[in-house]
């Protein structure tokens, strides 16, 4: 056999090995991926509308909107997700929004790439827990409304212009005091 | 737009420097960096790859990988062989065009396919969903920052010669805390421009 | 005996990251918590072992022409597997690491072992090689995300050891904190070995 046709079927073996096993493992763990990603996306939902047991996915215009459901079917609130520019990277937030009484039920921070000990302190209680109960109505400035963290401006005002920018277009699709 | 590019590639030449700040392309930054000459050559010919590789990773992935929902798993081979056939063209290329070029950079050319910078930014680009222009935007940024750091880093060395460092800090030691000074320095860029 | 000195290599005398000071990337940047380290470190042997061992069995088969993009193949495919895998069931770790996982493809340690050992040995001594690279370069860098953790936060593996009076030196965590710790330490086995030397050489 001649060099040039043993390099070639080297390779395409070596390429067809490569492609069955990749496959294979691909089929093994991509439920389990898809899993993870559900549970992580609904534990998230769950804990930015509290009492909620249950979500629902829905579309509206072109948002996606999560309806958290307590055990006997009764409405809690909703809950999206927003995006905010942050001092090293995007912020991912999820928002639980209670449409009747035009407040948020709380916030919950899904990604980040913040300064560990400084800006990553947004995914602290004492700075997320104080979104829980502000009105539609608020102005969601860092330093004035929005206590910011110290030292970390940037990320608390990405935050909080990511929230008053999303809750804007969401008040125009659940108004405050309608149903949901 | 133009806004949103300028942010990109001061994003990564500054704020975000692929060397100092995201870690990538160690190798060649220490190990290429003795000499200014030889440093900006290098910086040259891996910011030449990485915006040719920038564009080649965006239609893999928008027009190959995603349509046919390969991107999980065939991502990696993909770009890696892409990326190793980049490189040889361009090498075959060069020789061919220009010798003189060739022989300024073309020795750099084998060194950078295993450079994970030129991997790392054709990973960023699926990962921040990037279109064609902000993806040459990326490559283009992670190349002169790599230059930049390079660069820098080869200047300081050039200088340090005439001085005495501590025995045992000799090699790689010295210039991982001079690197350390520098990424400091960086620092200093952080919130220049909003990222994401 | 040769397979217990090919082991123990790369456990100091050719450590990857304090004496060849390859594979650095990775060693920088995903060393901001002690466990961090010991994922990295063992995803990585995973990828450093089973590419070994492969090139090693196909060092006869494969034409050295082309075999660049053979391990290449070999690297990339160990590596994506190592990727879903993590992604499937360590999904908070995987996301702290981001994109090194997938640039373990381009890790120097890989591809230099695979083409400067593994393909010219006994499958046996490349299976030792990658093992002992492998653990060397997971104590490093393992040691170096607690020093980093210790000092940026004040914990190891997530749990407080230093007492409430001390203040975290954040810049540990940040990117300047990973170039002047891993140069200390580059610094500090330099002393070490020429200490060993000095001894060996009185005795």
């Amino acid at each position: 056999m001649n060099q040039y046709a043993r390099m070639i079927i080297v390779l395409v073996i070596i390429s067809m090995a490569s492609g069955a096993v990749l496959a294979l493992s691909y089929e093994a763990t991509n439920p389990k991926i898809q899993e993870q990603a559900r549970q992580k996306l609904e534990q998230s939902v769950l804990v930015v509308i509290p009492g909620a047991t249950l979500m629902e996915e829905v579309q509206k215009d072109d948002m996606t909107f999560y309806i958290g459901l307590d055990d006997e079917g009764n409405k809690k609130g909703i809950a999206f997700k927003t995006t905010g520019s942050g001092f090293n990277g995007p912020i991912e937030i999820m928002v639980g929004y209670d449409p009747k009484e035009g407040t948020l039920l709380g916030i919950e921070i899904l990604s980040m790439t913040e300064t560990p000990g400084l800006g990553a302190k947004i995914q602290e209680e004492p700075f997320k827990g104080q979104f829980k109960g502000k009105s539609v109505e608020d102005e969601f400035i860092a330093k004035q409304d929005v206590e910011a963290i110290s030292g970390a401006t940037i990320s608390s005002t990405a935050v909080a212009d990511a929230i008053k920018t999303s809750l804007a277009k969401v008040v125009e699709i659940y108004p405050v005091g309608g149903d949901f | 737009m133009a806004k949103e590019l300028f942010f990109i590639i001061i994003g990564s030449v500054f704020v975000n420097n692929f060397v100092l700040s995201r870690f990538l392309g160690q190798c060649p930054f220490l190990g290429v960096s003795s000499k200014t000459e030889t440093a900006i050559g290098m910086g040259m010919a891996t910011t030449f790859v990485l915006t040719m590789t920038a564009v080649a990773a965006y239609f893999i992935q928008n027009y190959v990988l995603a349509p046919y929902g390969l991107d999980a798993f065939l991502q990696i081979v993909s770009f890696i062989l892409v990326i190793a056939s980049l490189v040889q063209l361009v090498e075959m290329v060069i020789l061919k065009v220009s010798p003189t070029l060739y022989n300024a950079f073309g020795i750099f050319l084998p060194l950078i396919t295993t450079n994970c910078i030129v991997m790392g930014a054709a990973l960023l680009i699926p990962m921040y969903n990037y279109n064609l222009i902000k993806s040459i935007a990326l490559g283009l940024g992670a190349g002169l920052g790599f230059t930049l750091a390079l660069a820098l880093m080869s200047g300081i060395r050039e200088e340090m010669e005439f001085h005495d460092v501590p025995e045992a800090l000799k090699g790689p030691a010295i210039v991982f805390i001079t690197a350390g000074l520098l990424s400091m320095i960086f620092l200093g860029f952080t919130g220049l421009v909003p990222l994401g | 005996m040769q397979l217990m000195k090919d082991f123990v290599n790369g456990l100091w005398n050719e450590n990857p990251i304090f004496k060849m000071v390859i594979g650095i990337c990775s060693a920088l940047a995903v060393t901001t918590a002690a466990s961090n380290g010991i994922a990295m470190g063992m995803a990585l042997t995973f990828v450093l072992t089973c590419s070994s061992i492969l090139v090693s069995i196909l060092r006869n088969v494969i034409p050295s022409t082309v075999r660049i993009p053979c391990y290449i193949i070999v690297v990339a495919t160990f590596t994506t597997v190592v990727d879903l895998f993590m992604k499937a069931y360590f999904p908070a770790l995987y996301e702290v690491m981001g994109i090194f996982i997938p640039l373990i493809v381009v890790n120097c340690i890989v591809l230099a072992r695979a083409e400067a050992f593994a393909s010219k040995v006994s499958v046996a001594r490349a299976t030792a090689d990658a093992l002992g690279m492998g653990l060397g370069y997971t104590w490093a860098i393992t040691l170096i995300s607690m020093i980093r953790e210790l000092m940026g936060e004040g914990t190891l593996f997530g749990y407080q050891v230093m007492g409430e009076s001390f203040t975290p030196w954040v810049s540990a965590i940040l990117p300047p904190g990973a170039f002047i710790v891993m140069g200390i330490l580059v610094g500090l086995i330099n002393i070490i070995n020429r200490e060993i030397a000095k001894r060996t050489q009185s005795h």
